[in-house]
């Protein structure tokens, strides 16, 4: 069934006692896409990814995968979708390539033609008859995409898919989660790294104490609802001078002896303000507009949260 | 789910259980050690004083055989393979992996239960087989006198007049004990989800609670709820010696066998329908 939103959540609420652990989540995460989830440990990220797959129920509210009702049409949902909740796991007496015949058996006799392909994809087809128990971290983390991929899923929900992996494996992940979302699936990465998140995703939630507090596509997270310039120049202080008295210049800050830091009002353009020094003879050897990182925008919003509470 | 799927994955759960080398050993050792060991020292018992010790085989050795490999070491064996298979998914976490593979619960469950059998009933039957061996081979003249003849003639299922008939059921009566047994250990180990809290309650009924619970006379008839007295009173051959003499009906003994299937295979199923993964 065609439908704009693969994953899509209305009023999902989940309480473990008298603790709510996820507070009425809205959450629409559009087809084709790398979506990230954000939130400190214990934010409620795995607890909605484990409600949407099945794995415990909610409290409230409603979901839906790929645009089938969960619970309700949840066989047909997860036909074609994988998952890694918080690890991957597998039974270490049997060989890499054993596990995925356990998984293929449970998902159906069309599986089993995909276990060569899926354990080349990931890298390990040389070592696909090794006991699981002889894995490393990096090695169980891609035979789990392995195993994702033999749904041919639609759908990739992945929850902290990196840990254990060192920077060249988190590299490798990161392309292969933009390799999988150019052949038209969706990624849903759960993380707490941000810039993890940052790098490989084009929109993103942040999920602060069990509610949505920030969402929408990555470039929008990340814009500076202050405009920022920094600009480097051989005669600062008479730049501060000038630009002081330039409209839209709400604020300068001497970064160090040549860095200038601006806050700029809506009216600001940075060409005019280059063309200002210019024309007064300063030499400007660096004009940059700051976007801010989702990191400042997570711990924006989430401090936000905390210092309300 | 189809035909194909679900064989498919019976399967994979025996592909499992055969690869846990241990347990398979420990269930081994329980099923062909226990009758090559059982035959061992009666032959070594009978070659050092044949005038003491009768033949190692003979059919009548076979009661005893299928006593050891039902409701005594078979039974141990029985309860560690049911108790691996009931709880191998939920203690490696692979459980998790399982169900969101869209599978429904009930038939993740369902597909223990064949899988131990089949494994209980595999290691039981080559025990069996080499009991059967050792009955002919080690039988002596006067312990097996025409065996051939025996064989295919069905008999009065008592000691001494042993036949064919009472082979077929002997082997009958212990599978369909272990059967039992694996449905009560892949049951519990669903449920607990433990390998350790089953085994320990597991052993400890079939050891100790059994056998302890025959002996109190005053429970009276609800002694024949205990299924080591049920499965007794449908044992051909001799009356098992752990009944203490509580002998049932065929008929309560095949309803209390059946209800202790139901109710562990009914907590089973409901506790992996129910559990968070």
């Amino acid at each position: 069934m065609a439908c704009d939103h693969i994953i899509e959540t209305v009023d999902l609420t989940k309480r473990f006692g008298e603790r709510v652990a996820v507070d009425h989540v809205t959450l629409r995460v559009p087809r084709g896409s790398a979506f990230g989830f954000l939130g400190h440990n214990g934010a409620g990220k795995t607890t909605t990814i484990r409600m949407l797959l099945g794995l415990t129920r909610s409290d409230g509210g409603t979901m839906a995968l790929r645009g089938l009702p969960v619970p309700e049409r949840r066989a047909e949902a997860l036909a074609r979708v994988g998952a890694i909740v918080e690890e991957p796991h597998f039974h270490g007496q049997l060989t890499g390539r054993e596990n995925m015949r356990v998984l293929a058996a449970v998902r159906g006799p069309e599986t089993f033609a995909r276990i060569d392909g899926a354990l080349a994809r990931v890298g390990l087809a040389e070592r696909a008859d090794e006991k699981v128990a002889r894995y490393s971290q990096g090695m169980r983390q891609r035979l789990g995409v392995a195993r994702c991929l033999l749904s041919d899923p639609e759908l990739l929900v992945l929850d902290e898919p990196t840990n254990g992996l060192d920077p060249a494996g988190i590299l490798e992940f990161r392309q292969m989660i933009r390799s999988l979302v150019a052949e038209g699936r969706t990624v849903f990465l759960s993380s707490h790294l941000l810039d993890e998140v940052e790098k490989a995703c084009d929109a993103a939630a942040i999920i602060d104490g069990g509610r949505i507090v920030a969402s929408g596509p990555i470039a929008e997270l990340t814009r500076s609802r202050h405009s920022e310039l920094v600009i480097v120049c051989d005669a600062p202080e008479r730049a501060v001078e000038l630009l002081l008295g330039a409209p839209g210049v709400l604020a300068i800050e001497r970064a160090s002896s040549e860095l200038l830091r601006l806050r700029l009002g809506g009216a600001a353009a940075a060409s005019d303000l280059n063309r200002r020094l210019v024309l007064a003879g300063i030499g400007v050897s660096r004009l940059e507009p700051v976007h801010e990182s989702l990191e400042q925008r997570f711990l924006e919003v989430t401090s936000r949260l905390e210092a309300v509470a | 789910m189809t035909l194909v799927t679900l064989r498919q994955m019976v399967a994979a759960e025996l592909l499992k259980l055969w690869r846990r080398r241990g347990v398979i050993a420990v269930a081994a050792f329980f099923t062909i050690g226990i009758i090559v060991l059982f035959y061992g020292v009666r032959a070594i018992e009978h070659a050092s004083d044949p005038t003491v010790h009768g033949p190692a085989g003979g059919l009548a050795s076979f009661d005893r055989v299928i006593e050891l490999m039902s409701v005594f070491f078979g039974a141990l064996a029985a309860i560690v393979v049911g108790t691996e298979a009931g709880t191998s998914d939920l203690s490696s976490g692979v459980f998790r992996d399982l169900v969101v593979t869209g599978r429904s619960r009930l038939a993740l469950f369902a597909v223990r239960l064949p899988a131990a059998i089949i494994v209980t009933w595999a290691l039981t039957l080559v025990a069996l087989g080499i009991a059967l061996a050792a009955v002919f081979g080690f039988g002596g003249s006067d312990a097996l006198p025409g065996a051939a003849a025996v064989i295919g003639v069905r008999q009065s299922p008592l000691p001494g007049t042993l036949g064919a008939s009472f082979v077929i059921d002997g082997v009958l009566w212990t599978l369909g004990a272990q059967a039992l047994i694996c449905a009560i250990a892949v049951g519990l180990g669903s449920l607990t989800g433990s390998r350790a809290a089953t085994l320990t309650l597991l052993i400890g009924w079939e050891v100790i609670a059994n056998r302890l619970l025959s002996e109190i006379s005053f429970l009276g008839h609800l002694r024949e709820l205990l299924t080591n007295v049920a499965l007794g009173a449908l044992k051909p051959g001799d009356a098992l010696p752990d009944t203490s003499g509580v002998l049932p009906s065929d008929a309560v003994a095949v309803v209390v066998i059946a209800a202790w299937c139901a109710v562990f295979v009914f907590l089973g199923a409901r506790s992996t329908i129910r559990r968070d993964a």
